[in-house]
């Protein structure tokens, strides 16, 4: 038994810097670590996209030259176009979202901050195992840049094939840049599987007593989702990506027909872990906009089980969709007439989520705060995403939009304007819990007014675009698409401004932001138990398990 | 320590009566019970997660094999369960933490037995021996605990308060009937 006396509170010095950040085992440090590695890698990534809206602000090729990328204007006929550049903006703009910004931000850094509090676990199951997942993630990430700035394909460096890595492409593609971007994708899957698992055990097994399943808060659930998805769909995308590496390397031919092999074969396992990826991105963003919706409406959310159970269904339909991204490689009629119903089938839990939350707020006494304007800028602009994608699911009108500016307005507004969306909501609505001190509000609101104009002003006009016919992928484009591509840039540049200021209002609340006291600073209503902790919470919390009257309000 | 100095006192004055070595006796105990930490899946839980991964991952195991790739499949699917099995089979041995509590009519004893296997010891007269239930101010709610000698022991921190409070009547009552049995 342990002596009673040792229990005094500060019976341990607070590690140093290097122990604290470079060999912590506590969830909260871990998931901070996460979200300032996702920010990061998040900058270079949006830069990518800043230089690929200057290329496309006007017709011809101004920036990317075979004489060198440039920074300013190049005058007409001093610019040969370089589209080996242009694709590999592209490619890496999408392998770096989708593996290393918006997955580790929302699932490693809020879900470990936030799902053992939820839970009133004392830390997650394996704290040891969870600083291995962050550092693996580092090291998938160091090895991603790195394959951008290693030599590739057509002499220059990074490779263009997309983010989907897509064979006969990527298996031609030269250099040695693809083989780093294989396993920069594979280190950074171990990491999201050891990540999972310690998910899973901690939200299965380390729930306070009489916390049940149907009485877990609905970000927890949206984490355990998130972590089932990744368990299950994680070791396709590792047996495609190694067969991928196999043919590149040592001549096996499984994606190449002049060896029997089936270039197709790829896109079915890709997209079968592709399609559950996408919703692994915007699932924890459910998950937050629930609790930010409930809290700021001050009222209970509404209809608790029907939204646990639209994510475990939201989650069970990802890997039953996912060859509507490949209506014109060939499949049959009667396959796609399946896809596209499947796909249809998805917009019913969804939409019990989205008339979930309206009916939150529905006779609710709305504050429109910071992270409430970002929920409901989510909530708008998720479904407008959620209705082009109603459309884009039609395989017959797919035939027209395919590789068109349309799809990408479509994935745009649900992950750009949807799941980043929530990350800003959950920074916004959580900064004082895990920082102590507060953003300024004006500030905040802001930001959200530049990034909502801007991303709409960036993504709306491409619907225009793509219904005109203008192709994706492309360096240049005929002059009759300008307008909208000039308006399109715009836009990307107020978002760019908005993300700058974004750093520079967290660089004032973390280090002059007023200090907030109050554990549950937004009110009553957010009831779950990260808001019985102080700001920020001590080193260790629960190790004495939490109690009912604690977390269960008969309402989440 | 934080108990007030008139019980140090006194427990200290009654030091040889208490002590930390095991104790083996024949006679069954009066009133035991056994304290150990939450865990909040199942047998029947843990199954059907398993269940659910295994069916989940066998399913595209089929182009796989098709290409004649099913080794890919394989590794890393086998890989995928078996680290989940693994984490929760492990997770549910760290709960495995005991505290045993066993009264005769002249001796309480309590074993806490650790996951290292190692197992801490200490018994005591119970006549000489005092629960204690601190509402508020310990560093858990109904922070409950064991005084005598020169030593004060928590018992069942891991436990909820309620659970907690329960234990405390529980042990009073089993104290007080041993002394009507005595009696």
């Amino acid at each position: 038994m342990a002596n009673a006396a040792t229990h005094d509170q500060d019976d341990h010095a607070r590690p140093g810097f290097f122990t604290r950040w470079f060999m912590s085992t506590n969830h909260k440090d871990i998931g901070i670590l996460y979200l300032f590695t996702a920010a990061a890698v998040g900058f270079i990534s949006v830069a990518l996209t800043v230089y690929m809206r200057m290329e496309l602000m006007n017709p011809g090729v101004q920036y990317m030259c075979e004489e060198g990328a440039r920074l300013t204007a190049a005058a007409v006929g001093e610019c040969t176009p370089n589209g080996h550049l242009w694709n590999v903006m592209i490619t890496y703009h999408g392998i770096l979202m989708m593996f290393f910004v918006v997955i580790p931000a929302l699932f490693g850094g809020f879900g470990n901050y936030f799902m053992p509090l939820m839970i009133g676990a004392p830390d997650m199951a394996f704290p040891r195992l969870n600083n291995l997942s962050y550092w693996l993630y580092v090291c998938g990430t160091a090895l991603g840049v790195a394959s951008l700035l290693a030599p590739g394909g057509n002499g220059q460096l990074g490779s263009g094939v997309g983010w989907i890595l897509v064979p006969p492409l990527a298996t031609i593609e030269g250099g040695y840049s693809m083989d780093l971007a294989i396993f920069a994708v594979h280190v950074s899957g171990a990491s999201s599987i050891l990540g999972a698992i310690n998910m899973i055990t901690t939200f299965l097994n380390m729930r306070a007593p009489g916390m049940t399943l149907h009485k877990t808060p609905l970000f927890a659930w949206s984490i355990f989702v998130t972590a089932f998805l990744i368990l299950l769909s994680l070791p396709v995308l590792a047996g495609a990506i190694t067969m991928l590496l196999t043919d590149r390397n040592f001549g096996t031919t499984f994606f190449d027909p002049s060896g029997g092999g089936d270039p197709i074969l790829y896109q079915h396992l890709l997209w079968f872990f592709g399609h559950p990826e996408v919703y692994m991105i915007i699932v924890p963003g459910f998950g937050i906009i629930s609790h930010v919706i409930s809290t700021f409406s001050k009222k209970p959310i509404f209809g608790y089980l029907p939204m646990v159970y639209a994510m475990v269904s939201i989650g069970v339909l990802g890997f039953v969709v996912w060859a509507h991204h490949m209506y014109t490689v060939g499949l049959s009629t009667t396959q796609q007439s399946y896809f596209m119903l499947a796909t249809m089938v998805i917009a019913v839990p969804t939409g019990i989520k989205v008339f979930s939350w309206i009916a939150t707020m529905w006779g609710g006494s709305i504050e429109f705060k910071t992270p409430m304007l970002w929920a409901t800028g989510f909530l708008f602009l998720f479904t407008v995403g959620g209705v082009t994608g109603v459309v884009l699911s039609q395989a017959a009108l797919d035939r027209g939009y395919h590789d068109t500016y349309y799809v990408v307005a479509h994935f745009h507004y649900v992950m750009s304007l949807g799941a980043v969306f929530c990350i800003f909501a959950g920074i916004y609505y959580w900064i004082g819990k895990m920082s102590g001190r507060q953003y300024p509000e004006w500030a905040g609101k802001t930001h959200f007014w530049m990034m909502f104009i801007g991303a709409n002003i960036t993504f709306f006009p491409q619907h225009f675009l793509g219904r005109n016919g203008m192709p994706r992928r492309y360096l240049d484009y005929p002059e009759q698409f300008a307008l909208w591509n000039y308006v399109s840039s715009i836009g990307a540049f107020i978002s760019f401004a908005s993300f700058i200021f974004f750093i520079g209002v967290m660089v004032y609340t973390l280090r002059w932001g007023k200090k907030i006291e109050e554990k549950a600073y937004w009110g009553e209503h957010a009831d779950t138990l990260e808001w019985t902790l102080s700001n920020p919470p001590p080193e260790h919390t629960f190790e004495q398990l939490p109690t009912p009257d604690m977390w269960d309000k008969g309402k989440h | 320590m934080p108990t007030g100095s008139q019980n140090t006192q006194r427990a200290a004055s009654n030091a040889a009566l208490c002590s930390y070595t095991p104790v083996e006796r024949a006679d069954p105990p009066h009133w035991e019970t056994t304290l150990w930490p939450h865990r909040s899946l199942g047998a029947v839980g843990f199954r059907n997660v398993m269940i659910i991964a295994a069916c989940g991952l066998i399913l595209p195991a089929i182009p796989f094999m098709l290409a004649g790739a099913g080794i890919f499949w394989l590794a890393f699917a086998a890989l995928a369960l078996g680290l989940l099995w693994l984490a929760i089979v492990q997770n549910n041995r760290q709960g495995k933490l005991r505290e045993h509590v066993s009264l005769w009519p002249d001796q309480i004893a309590v074993e806490r037995h650790e996951l290292n296997g190692e197992v801490k010891r200490w018994s005591c007269n119970p006549y000489w021996m005092r629960s204690a239930l601190k509402k508020s101010g310990g560093p858990v709610k109904n922070y409950l605990t064991l005084i005598g000698a020169d030593r004060e022991i928590e018992l069942g921190a891991f436990l909820t308060p309620e659970e907690r409070s329960a234990l405390y009547q529980e042990i009073e009552t089993a104290i007080r009937n041993l002394g009507q049995s005595r009696a």
